[in-house]
């Protein structure tokens, strides 16, 4: 029992990371209906950004984590303009492939600035052990659980209550008639994309912090992995998202509390591919009628 | 003699019920109309028959055969073929390939005869493309055979679901809407074409909301509000119904109407 | 019907010979061909095969996949373990990796294409990842550190007989019933019923063929490379495949020839580029998909671009201005 707890604790802080990046996942496809694959590459850059400040320029870790917020964000806009945007009339399949091009593009790069080796991240904090009760729970634990909770909730706000969170819910349920209705469809969409790569580039400096390791391709299987957190939870549902975000997490934590470690990867997917057969629009996702 | 009858049939969305306890008896080889005002359930009684919805009560039966629970692809095959009110055509195919796969329940070729080309496959495929070339002729595309779907007019278009419709030999055939938006000397046209494949055995049902079109070629008038049978009987005698005439004017006295949600019936 | 009979017979011993001829051929070139350059000869005919598969199944009948490679480690796995563990010829093994990816594909099919669009995606994407870190986990597949002491089996006939027998039976198969009746659930699986198709049966058939084809490039794959290991096969393998498909333009079987040779070709062009090759090839994904978006032969229609040409030389024979 104590145990579980521990791991319920380590499933939450892993799961907290996979949340915030299919937050970006879900949003993006709520919106447009696009996987964008190269999002686990934005997480990636965001891990390095974090490194490179840490490391380089020795910054502290709050300046750390808006430094790879923002260059996600930049580059999350980027990705939209260049391999999105000219594409938003073509077939869903073409914008697809275009943010694949995105991720091998955005991979490789990286392998040339940095190396293909895994790095590791500069101790930016002492990493404490408290108690509490029979578990335990580190610093970095508290803090990438304390900050993705707050992420999440700040999203939740804006989306709920701003005027740009309204006109986003609105272009999500039907484009054209936002659009008729004044909502600048294009500020939108950057506006999604942006937000969902600040939240997967915060996504990888935790991640760097927490595994204290970052290399070129990270991304792929992180992002992967999001995209089924937010396909279980969902898509287009920002609960859902978060739902599935920690359940993936906890998840994989408690296939290595049963030994079952090598198969971490695959449970995830085949709890994916079993929750799509009983409900194929995810947890917390609505059903579409189909209509003749 | 009836070749389609539906017994009580009901069907609800959530809380919303768009066909209630509606008996309809279509007689073999005549033109049978379902009108009645948008939202009255008229092409969801299409989509009871072909089986892409299932009734939550009551029987449908096709040449006194239960039809209630079979999958679309076996209603077709039985005979019974449709076209659709917002126009279903393959539209990155030609014209000729949309009514060659509307050939698919005559073959029999299937997947081993057609990679080892069988003389089977052959000899069928040279028949099914005759026909095919036949059903174009009778609607006027054969000129047009290989031009894609999706380049074709908006008449052109009506008249080739038609085509794919007619190409199996079906016993009935349902019309969802055919003269929408069609000029009225496209209508002319396909009332003749109408009246041509009725005069084959076919029998027709049509949904329809262009009254020219179904007081010049129905035989018989079922008018539907909200998914309740209100009237029955020949074009005169709906013409002259009160109530036909209350459901489509309004009775003159203010009464709310406020018109359900069109979720699932379409 | 004697006729056609007769027929059909011409056909039939006519196809056999132009397998003959291409052996012979595949043979002749194999003796004079540099290795460099016929190991690629190696990979665009595998290439060729695994991409027919995914058209089947992506471009004629509309199901997107993205675990092809998946299909293509079981058939590579499964050739392996018939050729070296059971020491059965290689043929059986070539077959026995065919058969075991088509009965994972009606397996998988089953339940999962029920599922439409994206969700299918992410289906077939998890089965992938799922199959592969079994494939990591078992003790008969060699685990993480891979198949060894496959033998070299593959030869240059083997591989360029098959590509064409395949790319044969797509093009036969594109023209039947059965091949039509697949278009029209791409199309339209409403439509498509409302005439009688059996959607899920043809679905689960393109699945089935599709698989097998993968299946018989992945045993082609493991044969050549003598070598494979999990890694070989993963997310960014199916991609790939995906990619031959959608470049040369989804649905078309030429497009998809001509897309898997030039991605095929491709880095083997970009290797003076060194380490920027990949990031090139990224490029030209995206600049490819923002100004061919339908692909190189985008809506182009081989078939009346042939007889069209042929109809303008009898014109212009005839002495017509053209």
């Amino acid at each position: 029992m104590k145990d579980l707890m521990q791991q319920l604790i380590n499933g939450l802080a892993l799961g907290s990371i996979y949340a915030l990046i299919a937050l970006g996942y879900t949003m993006v496809y709520g919106i447009i209906s696009l996987i964008n694959f190269a999002y686990g590459e934005i997480y990636m850059f965001g891990a390095f950004t974090g490194l490179i400040l840490a490391a380089t320029y020795k910054t502290n870790v709050v300046v750390a984590l808006l430094g790879g917020m923002m260059l996600s964000l930049v580059l999350g806009v980027l990705i939209e303009r260049v391999a999105y945007k000219p594409l938003r009339r073509s077939s869903r399949l073409s914008a697809l492939i275009s943010t694949i091009g995105v991720s091998i593009f955005l991979s490789t790069l990286m392998v040339l600035l940095k190396g293909p080796n895994t790095q590791g991240f500069p101790k930016l904090f002492e990493n404490k052990v408290y108690a509490i009760g029979n578990f335990q729970i580190t610093i970095y634990q508290i803090v990438i659980i304390g900050v993705a909770a707050f992420l999440m909730l700040a999203l939740h706000l804006f989306v709920t209550y701003t005027r740009t969170g309204r006109a986003m819910r609105a272009t999500a349920q039907d484009q054209d008639a936002a659009g008729l209705m004044g909502v600048n469809i294009d500020r939108i969409i950057a506006t999604t994309f942006a937000i969902g790569s600040s939240l997967a580039g915060a996504a990888g400096v935790l991640a760097g912090i927490y595994f204290n390791a970052v290399q070129p391709y990270m991304g792929t299987m992180a992002g992967l992995k999001a995209f089924a957190a937010a396909v279980l939870g969902g898509i287009g549902s920002i609960p859902g998202a978060m739902l599935g975000g920690l359940m993936i997490g906890l998840l994989e934590v408690l296939s290595v509390t049963v030994n079952l470690s090598e198969y971490k990867d695959a449970f995830a997917f085949g709890i994916l591919i079993l929750v799509l057969l009983v409900k194929p629009s995810g947890i917390m996702g609505q059903k579409i009628n189909k209509k003749v | 003699m009836n070749i389609l009858e539906l017994q009580n049939v009901t069907i609800s969305f959530g809380g919303l019920t768009a066909v209630d306890k509606l008996d309809i008896q279509v007689k073999s080889g005549e033109i049978l109309s379902l009108i009645g005002p948008n939202g009255a359930g008229k092409s969801t009684v299409f989509n009871l028959i072909t089986g892409l919805y299932k009734p939550s009560d009551g029987a449908i039966l096709f040449q006194s055969e239960a039809l209630t629970g079979s999958p679309p692809y076996r209603i077709a095959k039985k005979g019974i073929t449709r076209t659709f009110q917002s126009i279903r055509l393959f539209s990155e195919l030609s014209v000729l390939h949309n009514v060659l796969i509307g050939t698919h329940v005559l073959g029999q070729a299937g997947l081993f005869h057609s990679i080892i080309r069988s003389p089977l496959m052959h000899s069928e495929e040279k028949e099914l493309r005759e026909k095919a070339m036949a059903a174009l002729d009778f609607l006027g595309l054969a000129d047009k055979e290989h031009e894609k779907a999706k380049n074709l007019s908006y008449g052109e278009q009506r008249r080739l679901e038609i085509a794919r419709a007619l190409v199996s030999n079906p016993k009935i055939l349902l019309l969802d809407e055919p003269a929408a938006g069609m000029n009225p000397f496209e209508k002319t046209v396909l009332m003749d074409i109408i009246r041509k494949i009725r005069d084959t055995g076919v029998t027709i049902f049509l949904v329809e909301h262009d009254m020219t079109l179904v007081m010049g070629i129905s035989e018989r008038i079922v008018v539907l509000d909200y998914g309740k049978k209100i009237a029955e009987g020949s074009p005169v005698k709906i013409r002259q119904n009160d109530s036909v005439i209350e459901a489509y004017l309004g009775s003159g006295q203010f009464r709310s109407r406020i018109r359900r949600k069109e979720t699932g019936a379409c | 019907m004697r006729n056609i009979k007769n027929n059909w017979l011409v056909q039939v011993i006519g196809f056999v010979l132009v397998l003959i001829m291409t052996g012979l051929t595949a043979q002749g070139l194999s003796r004079i061909m540099p290795p460099y350059y016929l190991q690629i000869g190696f990979f665009i005919g595998i290439n060729v095969i695994m991409a027919l598969g995914l058209n089947l199944i992506a471009g004629a009948t509309g199901q997107l996949s993205l675990g092809h490679s998946a299909f293509m480690s079981i058939g590579a796995y499964a050739s392996a373990i018939a050729t070296v563990t059971l020491h059965l010829p290689f043929p059986v093994g070539i077959l026995l990796g065919g058969l075991a990816a088509c009965l994972f594909g009606i397996v998988i099919g089953f339940p999962t294409l029920r599922l439409s669009g994206d969700y299918l995606a992410i289906a077939t994407l998890g089965f992938a990842e799922i199959v592969r870190v079994i494939f990591t986990n078992m003790q008969i597949t060699g685990g993480a550190i891979g198949f060894l002491g496959i033998k070299n089996l593959t030869t240059f006939p083997v591989i360029m007989i098959l590509t064409v027998a395949m790319i044969a039976v797509m093009m036969w198969l594109e023209n039947s019933r059965n091949g039509r009746a697949m278009l029209a659930v791409r199309e339209d699986e409403i439509a498509a019923e409302s005439v009688g198709v059996n959607i899920t049966w043809y679905k689960i058939q393109a699945f089935a063929i599709g698989s097998f084809c993968a299946g018989v490039g992945g045993a082609l794959f493991a044969h050549t490379t003598t070598f494979i290991q999990p890694t070989d096969f993963g997310f960014m393998k199916s991609i790939e495949f995906l990619n031959m498909v959608v470049l040369g333009g989804l649905g078309s079987i030429p497009g998809t020839i001509i897309g898997s040779v030039v991605l095929t070709t491709a880095p083997e062009f970009l290797r003076f580029m060194a380490n920027y090759r990949m990031l090139v090839y990224g490029l030209l994904l995206i600049i490819m998909m923002i100004f061919r978006p339908h692909g190189l032969l985008g809506g182009f229609n081989f078939r009346q671009a042939i007889s069209r040409a042929l109809f303008l030389g009898r014109r212009i024979r005839q002495g017509a201005k053209v």
